[in-house]
């Protein structure tokens, strides 16, 4: 039973490539149960997102190779003039598990350690179930790949740290503050930027914010999403400076929105309490000079950078301990894999000693008492346990390599005399 | 006075089970610090209790004989120090559930610590055992408040350690596992108002402890001049603080040269005066 996986990323293929073969949910169900339905694929499940497209199908029949679903996939989609062959990877049996293991584990995502994927790794698994297309084999691997997930999650940090210049700001704000709900917040420019710094913000709990934009209507729309309701006209916001623990700008504008005698005097009538400013805007809307007063943290989306380079070098650094767990995982797969190309071999054993010890028994049926022969059939029940125990331990024992496997089950079926499996299955 | 230490077997090992256990807590909370070691994780915390409750069993074996008085000899002052050091942290760590700067208060409770264990085997005898209530209290309030200049000290050196790093956009590893500037200026302020309080016990429960056994101290004496001038700053800028807020990054500046000062001079005077003041009670 082999498991392949084909596939485009933003490893092998830009983005117009990536957006020709992406799958939303609607067409992965019915291209799923197309590979069923068609006899191409035993098992089958589309992993689809912003970065990826990718499949992890059990082949249904001989014919069906990486280049045959590559093509399919690509007919599917109507995509011959854009996509080819070479823009797909290809991954085969242990190597398509250690894809699937990396992939959510998220050390195969574009930004190293996001989040999301894991989540939508559930969401491919979820239609593949909703369409019946996950048999036992999909099934195990997905739910080795979710304990694999959860295992880097809780044991590296390879998802810690801020790796975007909004989530950055919120970071070097709490190593000044220790709670963003005490203190006060200025956001000045409602735009793009600004609006998601503040949602990171209300994300850990700063709660009073206010919001000031030249056009006040926008500003208000976004004090209303957040459900802070608090504005400032843009007239009048420097009066308040003083105010304020944390000031975000974010606005497109060729002058400096704040200067340097601006905040000297709101830092006097503070009295020196600390400040930061992030200047989110480019180009900068804080004047420069503004960091070099006393107690005052200015920060441009350039040093917010060096919080993300750091983060993403710590990420980095946790990847060899990634890989161990993956590779641990591997091992416990592979062998749950090697299994289930024994588990029909065990079953022909047991059927055939059952079956000699039915026949052995129906002999005496009509000789013996029914307490003698429920006495006889417990007796030899034991004895056949004694005798199958090591063949069946010595079939499902841990091997070397996979070529290991054929010659035991070979050896079996000789010496027991088995119905060669192919026969059997006709 | 015999030595007490060389002639009991038991206070000997623990002395030294002591400063072992100061040690082992020491590595491990830098463990957990600087390496992220989950081992030393789980069990820094418990390695300090033990620590505590060992010295604390230690201190009561050695003050046994004299009926749990403390002497004033620099040993018993400066394990007295470690102790409430370590004390003062785990409390610290309690609280504020802050448990990351457990190696810097640790190094210096250990280094006394140490200190101590060297001076006891080293020494000729005890010094003299207080006696009444105010020298008592005048003795425990200045150990106290040593530990709260201690603390204010070491805080404060981080506090600006963080604050250069965040300035110049050093985000490594400092920033990663130190508490936040705010965490770390409310531990200083509280060091600062609890060294004030104890200052003031023990200036005033020395001078009635003076009055009551009519002794003459040095007024000129170098460390009674330093303590002097710590409660005076440190009462001042509580004063301060209240009326025009307080500029934490110039303070800690301050902080730490007051304990720089004071440390040497007990460091010092430990080492070439066998008893604190240059008169003994």
């Amino acid at each position: 039973m082999n498991i392949i996986s084909v596939g485009v990323n933003h490893k092998t293929a830009p983005i117009e490539i990536r957006e020709r073969v992406s799958l939303p949910e609607a067409q992965a169900k019915e291209f799923l149960r197309n590979l069923i339905d068609d006899g191409i694929a035993q098992e089958a499940m589309a992993l689809s997102t912003c970065n990826r497209t990718e499949l992890y199908v059990v082949p249904g029949m001989p014919e069906v190779d990486c280049r045959y679903l590559k093509e399919y996939l690509i007919a599917y989609k109507d995509a011959h003039h854009d996509v080819r062959p070479e823009h797909f990877f290809n991954r085969f049996y242990c190597n398509t598990a250690r894809h699937l293991f990396e992939v959510a584990s998220a050390i195969d995502s574009l930004i190293l350690g996001e989040g999301q994927i894991l989540g939508q790794v559930k969401e491919g698994y979820r239609i593949a179930v909703e369409v019946q297309s996950a048999g036992i084999l999909l099934t195990r691997l997905c739910h080795t790949a979710f304990s694999v997930a959860k295992k880097v999650k809780t044991k590296t940090k390879i998802m810690e740290g801020a790796v975007s210049v909004s989530y950055a700001a919120v970071e070097l704000a709490q190593k000044i503050f220790s709670n963003l709900s005490m203190k006060k917040i200025l956001l000045i420019g409602a735009g793009e930027t600004g609006e998601l710094a503040a949602k990171h913000m209300f994300q850990k709990n700063a709660r009073n914010i206010v919001i000031t934009n030249r056009t006040l209507s926008k500003a208000e729309t976004l004090a209303g999403e957040l459900g802070t309701n608090q504005v400032l006209p843009y007239e009048t916001y420097k009066e308040h400076l003083h105010e304020f623990d944390i000031i975000i700008t974010a606005v497109s504008i060729k002058d400096y929105v704040l200067t340097e005698p601006e905040l000297q005097q709101s830092m006097q009538k503070r009295r020196l309490k600390p400040v930061i400013i992030l200047d989110l805007g480019l180009p900068r809307n804080v004047d420069p000079e503004i960091g070099k007063l006393k107690n005052m943290f200015l920060k441009d989306i350039d040093d917010l950078k060096h919080i993300i380079d750091k983060n993403l070098e710590m990420r980095r650094a946790e990847l060899p301990k990634v890989q161990k767990i993956i590779d641990e995982e591997l091992v416990g797969f592979g062998r749950w894999i090697n299994t289930l190309k024994v588990r029909p071999t065990i079953v022909d054993l047991q059927s055939k000693f059952l079956e000699i010890k039915e026949k052995e028994l129906e002999r005496f049926r009509y000789k013996v008492s029914e307490e003698e022969l429920k006495r006889m059939e417990r007796l030899t029940d034991r004895i056949l346990k004694k005798i199958l125990h090591h063949p069946i331990k010595m079939l499902k024992a841990p091997v070397d390599t996979a070529d290991t496997i054929p010659s035991r089950v070979n050896l079996v079926r000789n010496i027991f005399d088995l119905e060669e499996q192919n026969q059997r299955t006709k | 006075m015999d030595n007490a230490l060389l002639n009991n077997t038991l206070l000997t090992i623990l002395n030294g089970t002591v400063s072992l256990l100061y040690i082992l807590s020491l590595v491990l909370y830098g463990a957990d610090f600087f390496r992220s070691s989950a081992i030393a994780k789980t069990y820094k915390q418990p390695a300090l209790i033990v620590t505590i409750v060992t010295h604390i069993a230690y201190i009561g074996f050695l003050t046994a004989p004299e009926g749990y008085r403390l002497d004033y000899s620099s040993p018993m002052l400066m394990t007295m120090v470690a102790l409430t050091l370590a004390v003062t942290y785990m409390f610290i760590e309690f609280s504020t559930k802050t448990d990351k700067t457990g190696f810097f208060i640790l190094s210096f409770a250990t280094g006394a610590e140490i200190l101590a264990s060297v001076l006891f085997l080293s020494s000729s005898g005890d010094g003299p055992a207080f006696s009444g209530l105010g020298i008592g209290i005048h003795l425990l309030s200045a150990i106290f408040s040593f530990s709260a200049i201690a603390i204010a000290g070491l805080y404060s050196f981080l506090y600006l350690l963080l604050f250069r790093q965040i300035k110049n956009n050093k985000f490594g590893f400092l920033f990663e596992n130190l508490p936040n500037l705010e965490v770390l200026e409310l531990l200083i302020k509280h060091a600062v108002a609890f060294g004030f309080l104890f200052l003031t016990i023990t200036l005033l429960a020395g001078a009635i402890g003076t009055i009551q056994t009519s002794e003459v101290i040095n007024l000129f004496e170098t460390r009674l001049i330093a303590l002097i001038v710590i409660w005076l700053f440190y009462g001042a800028s509580l004063f301060i603080k209240k009326l025009f807020g307080w500029d934490t990054f110039h303070m800690a500046y301050i902080l730490i040269i007051l304990f720089v000062v004071i440390t040497s001079l007990i460091i010092l005077m430990s080492i070439f005066s066998p008893t604190f003041h240059s008169t003994s009670f």
